[in-house]
Formats: structure tokens, C-alpha cells, sequence
């Protein structure tokens, strides 16, 4: 298949007023103003096929936004080539971005004073949906967004719930190839959240849409995306599937295991436990690195030498292996 | 139709003004209690006279009403890319498939409609019951009247298309706006005619764009200006249009590669 969404060695700076604190530094600011390049994205490179769904993560100040808002157009990149479509997002922007989708989870595009439904009309305006795909479109968006309770209420009116379903509605009228959402799901309860997923997941799967996805909720990306681009401090760190990503960085595992009484642990002979926690009460857990350790040995060394109660054993879930890829430290749970 | 989205700018911006009673209410108002201000100060300064160097009372009160009027249609919203900079909703408006400054255009001319219908013709009924103005030298004179006052809206539209893309380097531009607001307000003959202006004063002022935008089109409304007076003032406000968009325009193409989006 192609690539849909080809970025290469792209790289962006801002250029930054640093000032010191207070009156002082307000003074010194004005009379000598002093500026600071940020790199905000640095060479980065990747490609996204058609009809694939990508979850785009990092922390806060990686670069992400950037970044997508240099794929929808908004941003002129300083270096590098961006080629989304067939087009040159930044120099044919108006031609390009009737293809696109975009939601801004922190900027809404609805219009303040008027009931949603007056900006969907505007936004069939703007890209000129036909009225059989606009209602069409409405139609489905509404019943699975669940939107029917609000849809003519102002925006202003909207808990920030209903104003994101709208809002990702909003973005996908006119039917686009191509939607990249920042943040779809930022402050959204988990009912909510789930609702979107769902939207998101189905919007793919039925209509191959290509997606472009970033969120600081692991969630999100666990349900929704099988491909994962993490970058931080502007460079790409990882690019591959969710499993990929376990097997590279969550080598560790944890068992905990709760003994009928207190004990010590001896040393096992042929198990390299890397770490022994004391839990609360009788609780004691084991961190070790999967290569190192057979569990069922560890396992039956245990039952055998101490009386047990419980045990449960349990992987790293990934959003504590993206915490140690952001802290560059090893992932303990 | 290319132009359909255009409209939708310009009947949402109008729809939009109606959503607050209270405040368009007041906006009709502001504009009659300005005009109002404003012919009071000057009765008074006239006493009992009925004309000053040949200038009439009346003739004070009708460029009043018009050039007041007039900037109560003449909508320019200063903070249309500002505020979008500001708050980095600049985003959002580059994502549509639609020229930006057409998109500002449309919004302008939905709300000047709106105010010539519902703050512009009540204004003018309220003032013309109350204190009275001249009608129009001629029929023509007011079809001539009429071309110039949309080339008036023009320049006045230019010229704050100009100031509004330095928000691209400034952010904040709400000085230079308000210097803006001043040099018109003082300068165009809506707050002292520019009759009254001393010769030289007057001099300077015809290499300004600031008189081609009230002035002229009340001028020509009172009959002052022979035909060929009148062709080489719409040649003089075409040019301002077109030097000052030109400017802006720079600014904008240049502006748009320095975009930075605030609020990530």
C-alpha cells in the first residue's frame, strides 16, 4: 500500500522571549529583549500507510502539536519535506485541508453563541458537503456520538463532554481520508472516553480512514491504535506496534506474593531476583527481568520452602513502560 | 459556487449579532447618543449664529449623522486575526478550505449589514425626527454619494487590515489599534468636520487616506464637489485601497511563515 503521510527529517524552531521574574526582569526585558531558539521538532522522519490508525505519544513539550499542526498546514516546517495526500501541507494548504480532518482537543471550532447544529451547517457550507452525504453523515454521527440530547443547544451551554463529541463530529462532516486528532479525549470522564474510542475505532475499520492520534492516556492508544510513534524532546524515540513495545522495553516482571507468616526470603539458587519489595502485612514482592528468571521455577521454589497464601503475578502495562522511555529510567510498576 | 462558503461567513456573523438582544439595543443607543454629543457641543459653539466661514449649522449636523452613520455600518472587527494569534484559534481557521481574508471580508460585511438594518436606519429615523438633516444636493449626488461611501468602507477595511497583521510579529496589538481608532476618528471628519480644520492642516490631510473615508462621501452627499472633483476622489480612494491592502498583504504572506500558535 502507500505511504499516505510521509514526513522526512522535518525539524521547527520558535523562537522564545526569556525573561527573568518580576519588576526587574519585566524592566531589563523591555529596554534588552532576549531571545532563545527552541527546538521544538528535530529531524524527524516517518511514514503512515493508508488506512492505518497511529497513536502519536510523548510528554507534554515533545514536539506532538507541532507536528501535527505542521501535517495539517498550519505550521511551515523550518527543514525537511512533509508530503500528506499528494500535497504539500503548508504551500497548497487551501486545496489541501478539504481532505483532512483535524481536533484540536483544547480548541474547539464550534462557534460560541450558536447551537451546534448551526455550525455543522456552517462547516457543510465551508466544504461544500452535498446534502445527501451531510445528512448522511449527521445522521450516523449523531446516533453514535450520542448527540441528539444537545444538538441544539449553544456550544457555550455544553459540558466539555458533549462539546468534544461535537467538536470530533465537526471534524469529520465532509467525510476527510485523513484526521488527525490532538487530545480527543482530554478531559473527558470514562464513559465519555470510551464513547470516543468506539466513534474512532469503528470510523477506521468501516471507513479506512487514515488517523494520526496523539493523547497522554494510554487507554486511548490500547483500544484504538496498533502502531505507536513516541518522540520526545523533538526526536523520535520509538516507532512500531503496541506488542513491539512491550517486548523491547517491559522486560520486567513483578510477582507478589502473600505468605501465611512472616518470613525471610532466602536467596534462590538459579533465580536472579533483581529487586524485593516489603509490601504491607505479609506481602512481598519479587521484581525480576523476564530473560533471567522461569517463573514456574521461581514459582515452585516459593510454594515449596514457605507457606503461601496468594500470588499474582503481573506485566508492566504500557504506561508505565512510556514512563520509563520519557524518564530514560528502568520501568518499575 | 465558490462563493457559497462566503456567504455562510456572512449570515452566521449576522445570525451571531442577534444573539444579544440587550447589547444591539444599546449599540442603537450609542450611536444616537453620540451623534447627539456631538450636535450639542457644535449648537452651542454656533449660538446664534446660522453659519460659520459659510458652513451652516445643518450642514454641521448632516456630516454628524452621516459620518457617524456611516462608521456605525462600517464594521472592521480590529481583533479578527489578533485575537485568533492571541488565543491561537489561528489554528482552527487555517484547517478550513477557504481564503482567510476572504473569510474576514464575508464576516465584516455580515455585521456591517446587520448594523445598517438594525443600528444604521433606526439611527438615522430616531436623529432625523429629532434634530434634522439636509437631504441630499440631487438624486445623482446621492447615487455618487452612495459608490463612495463603499470605497470609504474599503479604505477604512484596508487600513485596519494593514495594522492587523502585525499581530503575526506583536501579539498584542491593541496600542497601535487604538492609535488607529484615534487618527481616524480625529482625522476623518467624524468628530470635527474638516471644514473647521485650518488651511494647512487641511493641506496635509489630502495625502492621508483619513479624509477619503467619512469626508469625502458627505461632501459629495451635500453637493460640494463638481463631477470632475468627484472622479478624482474615487481615484484617490482606489489608490489608498489598493496601496494599503498591498502592504497588508505583504505582511500577511511573511507573517503566516512566523505563525507560532499559542496554547500548544
Amino acid at each position: 500500500m502507500e505511504n499516505l503521510i510521509e514526513v522526512k527529517n522535518v525539524s521547527k524552531t520558535f523562537k522564545v522571549n526569556k525573561r527573568a521574574n518580576g519588576i526587574p526582569g519585566m524592566v531589563a526585558n523591555l529596554l534588552v529583549p532576549k531571545f532563545e531558539q527552541k527546538q521544538a521538532v528535530k529531524d524527524i522522519s516517518f511514514s503512515i500507510k493508508e488506512g492505518e490508525m497511529v497513536g502519536f505519544v510523548g510528554p507534554n513539550g515533545a514536539g506532538k502539536s507541532t507536528t501535527i499542526k505542521m501535517l495539517s498546514g498550519i505550521l511551515y516546517p523550518d527543514s525537511g519535506e512533509i508530503k500528506v495526500n499528494g500535497y504539500v501541507p503548508y504551500k497548497q494548504r487551501k486545496d489541501y485541508v478539504g481532505s483532512i480532518g483535524v481536533v484540536f482537543g483544547q480548541k474547539s471550532q464550534l462557534q460560541w453563541d450558536l447551537p451546534v447544529i448551526d455550525s455543522f451547517e456552517l462547516l457543510k457550507a465551508i466544504y461544500r458537503v452535498p446534502e445527501k452525504v451531510y445528512q448522511r453523515n449527521l445522521e450516523r454521527f449523531t446516533d453514535m456520538l450520542n448527540m441528539g440530547g444537545f444538538i441544539n443547544q449553544p456550544v457555550r451551554q455544553l459540558s466539555l463532554g458533549q462539546r468534544m463529541r461535537a467538536d470530533i463530529a465537526a471534524a469529520l462532516l465532509h467525510s476527510p481520508r485523513i484526521v488527525f486528532f490532538d487530545e480527543p479525549t482530554i478531559g473527558v470522564d470514562v464513559v465519555g472516553k470510551e464513547k470516543i474510542r468506539e466513534f474512532i475505532r469503528e470510523l477506521n475499520r468501516k471507513d479506512k480512514v487514515t488517523m494520526l492520534f496523539t493523547t497522554h492516556d494510554m487507554q486511548d492508544i490500547e483500544k484504538t491504535c496498533n502502531r505507536l510513534i513516541i518522540i520526545d524532546k523533538g526526536s523520535k524515540v520509538y516507532d512500531g506496534t503496541l506488542f513491539g513495545i512491550r517486548e523491547k522495553y517491559g522486560t520486567t516482571r513483578q510477582l507478589d506474593v502473600e505468605f501465611k507468616d512472616n518470613c525471610e526470603i532466602e536467596p534462590i539458587k538459579n533465580v536472579e531476583i533483581k529487586q524485593i519489595d516489603e509490601l504491607d502485612g505479609r506481602k512481598k514482592r519479587f521484581i525480576f527481568e523476564n530473560k533471567d528468571v522461569q517463573i514456574n521455577e521461581l514459582m515452585n521454589e516459593l510454594l515449596a520452602k514457605y507457606n503461601v497464601r496468594d500470588l499474582n503475578i503481573s506485566e508492566p502495562e504500557i504506561e508505565s513502560i512510556i514512563r520509563k522511555i520519557y524518564s530514560g529510567k528502568d520501568v518499575v510498576l | 459556487m465558490m462563493l457559497k462558503p462566503y456567504f455562510a461567513f456572512a449570515k452566521k456573523s449576522f445570525l451571531k449579532r442577534s444573539a444579544y438582544r440587550f447589547n444591539h439595543l444599546m449599540s442603537i443607543f450609542n450611536t444616537c447618543l453620540q451623534i447627539f454629543i456631538f450636535w450639542g457641543i457644535y449648537k452651542a459653539l454656533y449660538g446664534d449664529r446660522t453659519e460659520v466661514d459659510g458652513i451652516t449649522m445643518s450642514m454641521v449636523t448632516t456630516n454628524f449623522i452621516l459620518s457617524m452613520g456611516l462608521s456605525a455600518v462600517f464594521y472592521v472587527d480590529d481583533y479578527f486575526l489578533p485575537s485568533k494569534i492571541w488565543d491561537g484559534s489561528i489554528a482552527n481557521e487555517l484547517l478550513r478550505p477557504v481564503s482567510f481574508k476572504g473569510k474576514m471580508i464575508a464576516e465584516n460585511l455580515g455585521n456591517a449589514a446587520f448594523n445598517f438594518v438594525f443600528q444604521f436606519v433606526p439611527a438615522l429615523l430616531i436623529c432625523v425626527w429629532t434634530i434634522g438633516m439636509k437631504p441630499p444636493a440631487s438624486p445623482q449626488m446621492f447615487v455618487l454619494f452612495l459608490v463612495s461611501a463603499i470605497l470609504g468602507y474599503g479604505v477604512l477595511w484596508s487600513i485596519s487590515f494593514a495594522v492587523q497583521m502585525t499581530a503575526f510579529w506583536l501579539v498584542n496589538i491593541w496600542s497601535l489599534t487604538t492609535i488607529k481608532t484615534v487618527f481616524i476618528n480625529v482625522l476623518s471628519g467624524s468628530m470635527i468636520p474638516l471644514w473647521f480644520m485650518p488651511e494647512w492642516m487641511r493641506g496635509v490631510l489630502q495625502f492621508t487616506p483619513f479624509s477619503s473615508i467619512y469626508f469625502t462621501p458627505v461632501q459629495i452627499y451635500l453637493g460640494q464637489l463638481s463631477l470632475q472633483e468627484i472622479c478624482f476622489q474615487y481615484l484617490v480612494q482606489i489608490l489608498w485601497i489598493i496601496v494599503i491592502y498591498f502592504v497588508g498583504n505583504l505582511l500577511w504572506i511573511k507573517g503566516q511563515k512566523k505563525l507560532v500558535v499559542q496554547g500548544g
